[in-house]
């Protein structure tokens, strides 16, 4: 099951109703556990997209206790972790650089939307894996010989390409076909 | 005995030093009076950085220092409508007439001096300045939208390295205005300080064996402003400087951090700073500067 959780209402229930800025590590850690609450009160969701169209600022040390964390703790075999996908909506330019750089210290990678709608992935990838990405978003769903196909790759390249996806859960795995977390 | 020091007539983050000199000259024991009377001017940086010493002098000598109030009323208006004395009331005994306000605050000053002690003043003060902000930067210094966000980022990184790292409180100062001389273009000036344990002393437990016999100030500052060290293990900590310098870095901006005996700045080809001073007065905790100037195509 896929949810949206619109980041801003959880910053207004956590720590004020007032605040518009995700700003301060103690901040982060309140929306946080808020996110993380409300995943341990509905044990099937499996894909969250973290809506930040309503925030207005975001500073490193917020998006390192926010996602880099989220991140950390939902990894299968993490305490605390239990595979979730995560996804990101609603960036502004400024946020999305602030989330890569967050994201690439921890050696982390994230799908991200941008608010005039593009996808692209922050934090640690590669050439490849970018590439991958993008055809599976275009197409909504790719095979290792559609994507050696389509790009002219040796299929080991293409197949090695969408398991980096997968392990870093940017796209999910059904049988042999690799899928974007929307398609969940 | 009385022991004076002097605030530069015109109190900035270049004067700082001739003032920092004074403070560090003090003795344990006696009055201390910080002598203002002759001051024209004073940027947010000093105004700031005055609270610390007002702090610091306090807690050393174990009473408040002296401090007699710009003899220009129109400096003091402007220091008061600044906010400065709101809060130097409580660190220094005022000598002098200080001004009841009932103006507004002046239109320059973004943010009057706040003080900052617990991550609640950090949001204060970035939804405080957001909207003040995001009309000066756009209208005023040519920059695109986008960068009120970053400067609201810049803001609350800054701030929050006295919350995380100072042990104590600081302040905080945000104006607006035209640096004729270093630049010829208007500019946004961030000044945040405290008079708390700095770089080093924040840093040393693990940094120190890594630098070995190097260790001190300077390499305290470039740990932390150019390698993005903290004293965290945790590698996602030490990423508030970075955040802050890739802002500086696509508005040309710049900035400065003092601590201890030494000095740090990240410098601009419009600017003829030095970036790592070291061997200077010993002055309590931290004081960092961040300068946005305008966009070149709106310059002055």
């Amino acid at each position: 099951m896929i949810t949206e959780i619109d980041v801003r209402a959880v910053l207004s229930r956590s720590v004020c109703e007032f605040h518009s800025d995700l700003v301060t590590r103690s901040t982060g850690r309140a929306v946080r556990s808020g996110i993380e609450a409300h995943l341990l009160e509905h044990p099937d969701i499996t894909v969250v997209v973290l809506d930040f169209s309503a925030v207005r600022v975001l500073d490193c040390s917020c998006a390192d206790e926010i996602i880099a964390q989220l991140l950390l703790r939902s990894r299968p075999g993490a305490a605390t972790g239990r595979g979730t996908y995560f996804l990101v909506r609603g960036l502004d330019e400024v946020h999305a650089d602030q989330i890569d750089e967050v994201l690439r210290r921890h050696g982390l990678a994230l799908a991200a939307e941008e608010r005039g709608g593009a996808k692209r992935l922050l934090g640690w990838t590669t050439d490849p894996m970018r590439t991958a990405f993008d055809c599976v978003a275009s197409h909504g769903s790719a095979l290792p010989e559609e994507l050696a196909a389509e790009l002219s790759w040796p299929l080991d390249e293409a197949r090695h390409a969408l398991e980096e996806l997968a392990g870093y859960r940017l796209v999910m795995r059904a049988d042999a076909h690799y899928l974007p977390l929307t398609a969940a | 005995m009385t022991a004076v020091v002097e605030v530069p007539q015109s109190f900035d983050d270049r004067s700082f030093e001739q003032f920092a000199s004074g403070c560090a000259a003090i003795r344990e024991s006696g009055r201390v009076l910080i002598d203002a009377h002759a001051t024209e001017w004073a940027s947010p940086f000093g105004l700031v950085s005055l609270l610390c010493a007002g702090q610091a002098l306090g807690e050393r000598l174990g009473t408040r220092p002296l401090l007699t109030v710009p003899s220009d009323k129109d400096v003091t208006h402007y220091w008061a409508r600044a906010g400065f004395f709101v809060e130097a009331e409580a660190l220094f005994e005022i000598h002098g007439a200080v001004p009841k306000l009932r103006q507004p605050p002046e239109s320059t000053v973004l943010l009057e001096v706040t003080p900052v002690r617990v991550a609640a003043d950090v949001h204060k003060v970035v939804d405080r300045i957001q909207d003040r902000a995001s009309a000066i930067l756009t209208s005023e210094l040519g920059l695109e939208p986008r960068a009120t966000i970053g400067f609201g980022m810049a803001l609350s990184e800054a701030c929050q390295n006295i919350v995380e790292h100072a042990g104590t409180g600081g302040w905080v100062a945000v104006q607006a205005y035209t640096w004729r001389r270093r630049l010829g273009r208007r500019v946004v000036v961030i000044a945040v300080a405290d008079a708390g344990v700095g770089f080093r002393h924040s840093l040393e437990p693990t940094q120190a064996r890594r630098f070995g016999e190097r260790w001190g100030d300077g390499p305290a500052l470039e740990a932390a402003l150019i390698q993005g060290v903290s004293r965290f293990r945790d590698p996602g900590r030490g990423q508030g400087f970075r955040g802050i310098r890739k802002f500086l870095d696509h508005w040309e901006g710049k900035i400065t951090i003092r601590s201890g005996t030494a000095r740090i700045a990240m410098i601009r080809p419009w600017d003829e700073d030095v970036p790592l001073r070291e061997g200077l007065a010993a002055f309590p905790g931290a004081q960092l500067q961040l300068v946005i100037p305008a966009a070149e195509r709106e310059a002055l």
